[in-house]
């Protein structure tokens, strides 16, 4: 048996024109790549699309690939991230789904309140799969609180997993606080943990449960992962070897610049040492300065003109970061927070309690603010009408406010 | 009389509480009723150290039974309830001043320890264990390190590989300390089953997450931020096994700082032992609440008394004969040495445990 572990492609994440269509070239070379390598069956845990309803470039290309795999008889078995779930159910993994190009795994019944899971069995390796969606903020922890664990565990053959949550005791130091679940909420027993969400790669046997297993992304998804990871990848699993295969679509480069007691002459200076007897061809260069500057303000840099030189030297995109850049001559700004989601989960929690609802403790309002806060970040899609749309952001928010 | 007794939660675990007491005289009991209240508190975070895995409950009443259990944390390195955390913890995590009161070294061992950390930092462990050079020692004293550390961490070592077969990880536990201490700032209780490990791993343990919370509070002290934290207690049993005359002699360790200087950062020790007469005196004064239980050991009454807030000189036989669950409170905080009887943990809780709500539970995008 030999199959491939793919997750969180997030097809259509850059914005950027020159970079729109990164991932769904990743993805292309990934599909390539799992036929060249005769792959029995293809698992992606999560995030395939950035969100709910991808633009229909991405799809297009995204659903050719999906039907060469189909026409070459190799099954697609998926499960829905964070990014790409719907809570109203409207999401383009389930059209993809009925037209027959992947299965999604996340398949069961609810008995006495309690879920319990379905295999799927791939009709060529006898390979039984299941698994659970990921939800923002790690909402999918209910499911598995839920979860009817005994004909999980005592089924036999060879069982593989699909997650799309971090798991505690497997998160690197980076991801310290990303939302996160203990691994005794994953049922054991299982042969292959196919796992996605937190964008790095490792694979652990853990006793009691089998091989965990995250690839990562298929390609960096922002600035951070960029410099971090470089490029991303996926597994190949041959008879419980993992091999990590890297997925390139550009040569990436990273820059980062102390800033500190440096004038802007000087920081000028280090970016002419950095391209000095240097070539960038196809490469993407990202920059981040950090520090106080001795005198000017960020703005006075010449970005314009050293993005230029790398530009000349056949960089394929150039991307700067200077949040964490300041200068002497403004008040210092602390910056506690790294991301978007950690500034929302502090300013959740600093506001929870403050509104008295009867039979709402901390905890449901904590869990109800952050699937409206999800719901309310969605943007109107492609050749959606207005009307539809606030109809689809009403149904959503009804479907939430009904579960109190 | 059947009055309710309170006290001032914050300030009485922020200066440290000593429950002595001879063996079956409810110790377990009047810990269990305690951290029961405290999870309704949200001035509070407290670790526990737990030798016998006796609070969370496993297979008995306990901590989970609460309503508010999602303030409790529970970790353990067998057998993990769902939901629980596994107790993993990584070897980078660990520096060689956790190990001060754990283990006896000898200062070349010490001096040793610290070249390691010096030269490959987090890995140090693994490079002792895997013989990477450090020079100026002897291979006698390496080896003797070596040996310590690979018994006292649970690893193996075969073919120049590191194993790793307990708690101790080399890929999972990385961010389990500051876990901890962010559960411990959300006014949580976290429990650690140490019932698996000798006492030298769990103190090594508890010195590892005591150690980041101390530093932590320090640093907010010094930020300003000090008093929008929660009062972190840390519950530990047995403690002249860190705060007994004789380690203390050996040099300080995280827990005899805490009980000197921890009051200053919020951080106080809630210390359970039966032979309070092996804690020095000036630790005992420290302890500003004492909840007597019955003592039997005279001596162990006169370290007591000795160091208790209000003169309880006439109080010896009365402590000596005190019933199970019953209790003298001596404290900074009361005016008066109090009686007290302590309620049955298991009563507690039927009258406080949560009803089972049935809620229809949504489980969308399963099919």
């Amino acid at each position: 048996m030999k199959f491939a572990h793919l997750a969180d492609c997030h097809i259509g994440s850059w914005r950027d024109p020159k970079l729109r269509d990164i991932s769904t070239k990743a993805f292309t070379k990934a599909v390539d790549l799992c036929v060249e390598k005769n792959i029995d069956f293809i698992l992606i845990s999560g995030d395939l699309f950035n969100t709910s309803l991808p633009n229909i470039d991405s799809l297009k290309e995204t659903v050719l690939k999906l039907k060469e795999l189909k026409d070459k008889n190799i099954p697609v078995y998926i499960i829905a991230g964070s990014h790409d779930f719907s809570p109203s159910g409207k999401t383009m993994l389930d059209v993809l789904e009925n037209a027959g190009l992947f299965v999604n795994v996340a398949k069961g019944e609810v008995i006495d309140n309690k879920l319990k899971l379905n295999f799927t069995i791939d009709k060529k390796t006898g390979a039984k799969i299941t698994g659970l969606l990921g939800k923002k903020g790690s909402l999918e922890k209910s499911y598995y609180k839920d979860l009817v664990r005994e004909p999980l565990e005592t089924e036999d053959g060879y069982k593989i997993f699909m997650f799309h949550s971090a798991i505690t005791e497997f998160k690197p130091d980076d991801l310290e606080k990303m939302d996160s679940q203990p691994l005794s909420l994953l049922p054991k027993n299982f042969n292959y943990y196919a796992g996605g969400h937190p964008h790095y790669v490792f694979n652990k046997n853990e006793k009691d449960f089998g091989i965990i297993a995250y690839p990562g992304p298929l390609f960096p998804n922002n600035f951070r992962e960029l410099e971090k990871l470089g490029n991303g990848g996926f597994y190949i699993v041959e008879d419980d070897k993992l091999e990590w295969q890297p997925i390139q679509i550009y040569n990436t480069y990273k820059i980062d610049i102390d800033c500190n007691h440096k004038s802007i002459e000087e920081v000028e200076e280090e970016f002419l040492k950095e391209i000095q007897d240097k070539e960038f061809i196809d490469t993407i260069v990202t920059i981040r300065l950090q520090g106080i500057l001795k005198s000017g303000k960020p703005s006075d840099i010449n970005f314009k003109e050293i993005f230029n030189k790398f530009y000349e030297k056949g960089a394929y995109f150039v991307m700067k970061n200077t949040n964490k850049l300041t200068t002497k001559e403004f008040e210092e700004i602390k910056i506690e927070k790294n991301s978007v989601e950690d500034i929302e989960e502090s300013l959740i929690k600093e506001h929870l309690g403050q509104i008295k609802v009867k039979d709402l403790d901390i905890i449901k309002e904590e869990k109800l603010t952050k699937e409206l806060i999800n719901i309310l970040n969605q943007e109107r899609k492609e050749g959606e009408r207005v009307t539809d749309f606030e109809k689809r952001i009403n149904g959503e928010i009804e479907k939430v406010l009904e579960g109190l | 009389m059947d009055v309710d007794i309170f006290l001032e939660g914050d300030k009485v675990l922020t200066h440290h509480i000593l429950i002595p007491a001879t063996t079956g005289r409810g110790k377990s009991n009047l810990t269990s009723c305690m951290l029961w209240n405290c999870l309704e508190k949200d001035y509070c975070g407290t670790l526990v150290l737990d030798p016998h895995d006796e609070y969370y409950g496993r297979n008995k009443i306990g901590l989970k039974d609460h309503k508010k259990k999602n303030n409790l944390v529970y970790y353990t390195p067998k057998n993990v309830p769902a939901g629980c955390k596994t107790l993993k913890i990584n070897l980078k995590v660990i520096k060689p001043q956790h190990f001060n009161g754990v283990v006896d070294w000898t200062d070349a061992q010490k001096e040793a320890l610290s070249a390691y950390y010096r030269k490959y930092g987090a890995t140090w462990i693994e490079s002792i264990i895997l013989e990477k050079p450090v020079e100026g020692f002897s291979e006698a004293t390496l080896a003797v390190i070596k040996r310590r550390l690979l018994q006292l961490l649970d690893l193996s070592f075969r073919e120049n590989q590191l194993f790793c077969n307990g708690a101790f990880d080399l890929q999972a536990g990385i961010t389990i300390v500051k876990d901890i201490c962010n559960e411990l700032e959300s006014s949580k209780i976290v429990i650690i089953d140490t019932s698996n490990f000798s006492g030298a791993v769990e103190i090594l343990i508890g010195s590892l997450i005591a150690t980041e919370i101390l530093n932590k509070y320090k640093s907010y002290k010094i930020e300003g931020t000090l008093k929008e934290k929660p009062v972190i207690s840390i519950v530990l049993e047995e403690a002249p096994r860190v705060l007994g005359k004789e380690v203390l002699e050996k040099g300080s360790n995280i827990f005899s700082t805490i009980a000197r200087e921890g009051r200053k950062f919020k951080v106080g020790l809630m210390a359970i032992t039966q032979l309070p007469s092996l804690i020095p005196r000036q630790i005992l004064a420290n302890m500003n609440t004492k909840i007597i239980l019955g003592v039997e050991m005279q001596p162990e009454r006169q370290a007591i008394i000795e160091s208790a807030s209000q003169d309880l000189s006439n109080d010896s036989r009365t402590i000596a004969s005190l019933d199970i669950g019953e209790a003298l409170i001596s404290s900074n905080f009361t005016k008066f040495a109090i009686p007290i009887k302590i309620p049955l943990f298991e009563d507690l809780v039927k009258i406080n445990s949560s009803k089972n709500n049935k809620i229809k539970k949504d489980f969308s995008g399963v099919a």
